[in-house]
């Protein structure tokens, strides 16, 4: 390659004919970067403690998420809300930091309380504390003044271990239990949260409504609190160095008396719950404007909630809610607008991860997943308020409640294009420990949850490889090869089992095709893991077997395998022992002449075979040989890595070119066999002349046609690669050309595909090859009317990439001098096959050594072997981040020619949203 | 057409169109272009009156071509391509149904405005006398 390289970029070749014979090595690899599609969805969180005091009553259905979602959230902050308002002889704060005070709970909590025996009595006693406390609070309120609080109620909390027997006495003052837990909490919940969110940014606001009725509130215990201030420093010290933007926490803001009015509610829930009614109803809303769009936000959570009957509010204030369906925002008026509840702030709920019963953990697990389903800002709050190494440590928690709930929330806490989240997540050893779970649980749910995290971790470029090192292995055996149905070793008796397209197996299947993407040493690592390919294989092989090609599994499987073959002929152990003699020599490869004898082994007469391939290479039509394959016989069955490349896999991508109906599933399937094809060695000869034996060059001639950019463009490259074989060629261009040239462009007006300009370089790339060296080809290149394309691109393009390459090609096809002729009578003459003035500058000006991306699509030209698809993926997503060394590594290889396009082809190249969904829009199509 | 009401029984004046392919090389060509199908979003058909009409419309039309001959026009609704249902289809399939290459003509059934009008009048004219 290399060689080829430097060959080509020198300026002169760049419109000589000489560089033309070049382009045989076309290689690439797509890398998919994808996220799990299912992530942002709270739905798995559907189980909810088993306490006793969740309600489950939500099945899933296709709406539920939401619903479900609701549920736990609704159950969270019910016990929730007994945390910071703990035991109500509340002792002082310890002084400790509040993380300090969270890791002293757990461990307390162990040595002194077997279990969770308190949890019903403290759930009940807390509900009634609760309900006064809300009351106390704004919901104006600031989240500052929340922050505040917390620190009281953090700090008590610390305390509340101690205390922790005490906590039973709040049956006692509790009254009916049930009665109200259903009702007020729930609709409020849903409003709290999204004005708390919104509110972050308003400062000032929320200290005017406090007034009145904290006043007296503070009376009643106002000694507790006064440690506070210094809680609320320590958070800012707590706050990492490199957030930018900490909480805006003005320390003359936070004043006394919000806080002890919130801190007091629990002393104050003892009494009544009548005289609390009035409160809220004297406050305003200092947040009203912004409410428009929390409607639009939470609507669907509205909705379904309303669907639910447990969310039914048992009195009468409630009642109007039911209405809610139908028009929301009055209903929504008069929900809020009773804030006897409220929600626990982010910084409560987080300390309540650290809580010692184990029902509150899972509880605020739970309810921090739902915060932070599709809310970036809540996330990063999160990260920022230390969550995330708290959850983490949750996922070595015995009870399954408690780690799934905590799998559930870092599953949508690593979700979105902050990576900051996910590096956080690696950070603390969020990777292993997840790996970890995996291995313990057999959990569905959970496994479903960790691998789903594992598949968005994925995602980030510096995490691939870390993946790779702690769950590769581990991610194979637990899910991929079970799943698959693959056996090691099939016993007779059973049958061979067909894959389950579990979401399990859709998830691990996704991290492995993103950690697949991650270079040389990463293909490495998966082609030799112990029986990945293998199960891979046979899970495509039962999608074909069952016709069941279109899924996300089977795209997820097909994409690690077009990976895996990327490079094979370079980076196989052994791989130089079947490189082809014929094939110019690269420098630095290990030559033919290495070949040991006895390396042959049970492939015989292999050399024998090789000299018959390069023969037919040679000779062309001469061969009368030419459609038997002498394919080696194997003594034993291939396994492992070898079986990428055998030819037997030709026919399971040709199978999926013809039935799939999923895009990326096409595109990937021909980029494994312009993988494959590519390269001079053995295999790659055998690939070439079985995809024709196959009759596989009509299938990928007819998706040609298709509708998808990225099919046409790989499609394509894998015909320009099949065409190195002589045979291929001359049917290629017989069969081809038609549909090759009328993905082109005519003139100034795009075909109604319009496809991308990589594409329409790829294709002339192709026909560019196709006609190289065969008049023929050339001349049927000129029946199909592509002169006149080729002209036009050649003069009018806006892309130099598509000049550069569409003059290569009418330069080829002059150069046949027994072609122009017929040319001249179609009124070409020598002017329209010559560069025009303007390309070579064009082409060379920011041509950079090593990389010529003008004929080569798609083609990356570093050893390393990243497509510059893959690359300008990796700038868009990644350029905010610092200090990933391989993006720094790669940096060269952008350039200026290519500014343009990375930011157009990202969006097909890669996509975040599950592909599937993403379908091209043809508007219409000629018939 | 455009009145439409799920469940009821389906009115349409129609058309029989047969096109015969005309060969370009391997290429077998109607010289007419489609849009809409269920995969597509039918607010964009300019043509149907029924916003959330997902059918097949005809397009564009090439002068000349086999489908102008045949007097096929833009606009035109295809309900059936020979005697297939084309009202439910994706963009794809539809494509792929007229493109079949071991068919050298194809039977449309295609409905459009003007002739429901004409009919209308017909009948109109009809009650008249």
């Amino acid at each position: 390659m290399p060689a080829e390289v430097k060959q080509e970029q020198s300026p002169s070749n760049a419109t000589s004919l000489a560089m033309m014979q070049e382009p045989q090595e076309v290689v690439e690899e797509t890398v998919t970067i994808e996220e799990d599609p299912g992530t942002p969805t709270s739905h798995v969180s559907v189980v909810t403690s088993d306490d006793g005091t969740t309600r489950r009553t939500e099945t899933k259905d296709v709406s539920s998420n939401v619903k479900v979602t609701k549920m736990v959230k609704t159950v969270t902050t019910r016990t929730v809300r007994q945390v910071p308002l703990g035991p109500d002889g509340l002792p002082l704060p310890e002084g400790s930091s509040p993380l300090g005070s969270y890791t002293d709970s757990i461990d307390r909590r162990y040595m002194k309380n077997g279990g969770d025996r308190f949890i019903t009595p403290q759930a009940s006693s807390t509900l009634t504390r609760s309900y006064n406390n809300s009351y106390n609070d704004s919901y104006g309120e600031a989240p500052e003044s929340q922050y505040v609080r917390h620190y009281g109620l953090h700090d008590g909390y610390a305390d509340l271990t101690e205390n922790y027997g005490s906590l039973s006495r709040g049956v006692n003052f509790r009254p009916p239990r049930y009665p109200y837990m259903p009702n007020s909490y729930r609709p409020e919940n849903s409003y709290t949260l999204p004005i708390r969110k919104d509110d972050y940014g308003h400062v000032a606001q929320p200290q005017v409504p406090m007034g009145s009725s904290t006043v007296d509130l503070n009376r009643s215990q106002p000694e507790r609190f006064q440690a506070e201030p210094y809680g609320l420093e320590d958070d800012r010290r707590s706050l990492p160095p490199e957030e930018e933007e900490p909480y805006e926490l003005e320390p003359d803001y936070s004043t006394a008396n919000r806080r002890t009015g919130t801190l007091q509610g629990p002393n104050r829930g003892r009494t009544h719950r009548e005289p609390l009614r009035d409160g809220p109803r004297i406050r305003g809303y200092p947040d009203e404007a912004i409410e428009p769009e929390l409607i639009d936000e939470r609507h669907p959570y509205i909705h379904s909630m309303y669907s639910a009957p447990l969310a039914l509010p048992e009195r009468g204030s409630m009642a109007s809610l039911d209405r809610l369906a139908g028009r929301r925002s009055p209903s929504i008026d008069s929900m809020r607008k009773d804030p006897r509840w409220r929600d626990p702030d982010l910084t409560e709920v987080i300390a309540m991860l650290g809580h010692p019963i184990d029902p509150v953990k899972s509880n605020a697990a739970a309810y921090l997943q739902h915060l932070c389903y599709e809310n970036d800002k809540i996330k990063k709050d999160v990260r920022q308020l230390k969550g995330i190494p708290v959850l983490v440590g949750l996922l070595d928690h015995p009870k399954s409640e408690v780690h799934r709930k905590a799998c559930g929330a870092l599953r949508n806490i690593s979700y979105g294009k902050d990576n900051d989240n996910k590096v956080a997540i690696k950070i603390c050893d969020g990777i292993p420990g997840l790996v970890r779970l995996l291995r313990k649980t057999n959990d569905m749910e959970v496994r479903e949850l960790i691998t789903g995290t594992l598949w968005n971790l994925s995602s980030y470029e510096p995490l691939k490889m870390v993946i790779i090192n702690h769950g590769l292995q581990t991610l194979t055996n637990e899910v991929i090869i079970p799943h698959s149905g693959w056996e090691h070793e099939p016993n007779e008796d059973s049958k061979p089992r067909d894959a389950e397209w579990t979401t399990v197996f859709k998830n691990t299947s996704g991290c492995l095709r993103n950690v697949s993407s991650d270079g040389a040493e990463a293909r490495r690592r998966l082609r030799e893991c112990e029986g990945l390919v293998d199960a891979l294989l046979h899970a495509l092989q039962s999608a074909v077997g069952k016709k069941d090609m279109d899924n996300k599994s089977v795209e997820n499987c097909v994409c690690i395998m077009r990976n895996l073959s990327y490079h094979v002929h370079k980076e196989v152990p052994g791989a130089e022992r079947f490189q082809d003699p014929s094939a110019p020599q690269t420098p630095g490869s290990a030559g033919p002449q290495r070949k040991k004898k006895d390396d042959a082994g049970c492939f015989g007469g292999k050399k024998a075979k090789e000299e018959w391939f390069n023969q037919g290479r040679k000779n062309g039509d001469n061969d009368k040989n030419y459609d038997t394959i002498d394919l080696p016989k194997r003594c034993e069955p291939t396994k492992g890595f070898e079986l990428l490349y055998q030819p037997e896999v030709v026919r399971l991508y040709l199978s999926l070119l013809t039935e799939s109906q999923n895009y990326n599933t096409l595109e990937a399937a021909a980029g494994a066999l312009q993988n494959l094809s590519a390269g001079q060695w053995t295999w790659s000869n055998y690939i070439r002349a079985t995809v024709r034996k196959e009759k596989g060059l009509p299938i990928l001639v007819e998706l040609l046609r298709s509708d998808s950019d990225k099919v046409v463009r790989a499609v394509s490259i894998a015909l320009r690669n099949l065409s190195i074989d002589r045979r291929n060629k001359d049917l290629i261009g017989s069969y081809a050309m038609r549909d090759l040239v009328s993905n082109l462009p005519s003139g100034q007006q795009r075909p109604a595909k319009n496809l991308e300009e990589d594409t329409v370089v790829a294709i002339l790339n192709t026909i560019h090859e196709i006609v190289t060296d065969s008049s023929e080809n050339a001349r049927s290149l000129a029946q199909a009317q592509a002169i006149e394309k080729l002209v036009a691109i050649n003069r009018t393009s806006q892309s130099a990439r598509e000049t550069k390459a569409a003059s290569h090609v009418l330069q080829t096809v002059w150069s046949y001098k027994e072609l122009r002729n017929a040319l001249t009578k179609d009124g070409w003459n020598k002017s329209h096959f010559q560069p025009t003035a303007t390309v070579t500058p064009k082409a060379t000006k920011n041509g950079k050594p090593g990389y010529d991306d003008t004929t080569l699509p798609l083609m990356e030209k570093n050893q390393d072997g990243y497509s510059t698809i893959d690359q300008r993926d990796k700038d868009l997503k990644y350029k905010t981040v610092d200090g990933s060394v391989e993006q720094t590594d790669r940096e060269p290889l952008k350039n200026d020619t290519n500014r343009k396009h990375y930011i157009r082809s990202n969006r097909p190249a890669v996509s975040l949203v599950d592909a599937c969904d993403v379908k091209p829009q043809p508007v219409d199509s000629w018939v | 057409m455009s009145n439409f009401i799920p469940g009821q029984p389906l009115v349409a004046v129609v058309q029989r169109i047969e096109i015969k392919k005309l060969r370009q090389g391997d290429n077998l060509i109607l010289g007419f272009s489609i849009g809409g199908g269920i995969d597509q979003d039918p607010g964009q058909n300019p043509f149907s009156d029924d916003k959330a009409d997902k059918g097949i419309y005809v397009t564009r039309i090439t002068p000349g071509g086999p489908a102008e001959t045949a007097d096929l026009r833009m606009g035109d609704k295809i309900m059936q391509v020979n005697g297939y249902d084309m009202t439910m289809m994706t963009h794809d399939q539809a494509r792929k149904r007229l493109t079949k290459k071991n068919e050298d003509v194809v039977r449309l059934l295609v409905t459009r405005k003007s002739l429901e009008e004409a009919v209308k009048n017909s009948m109109g004219g009809y009650q008249r006398q």
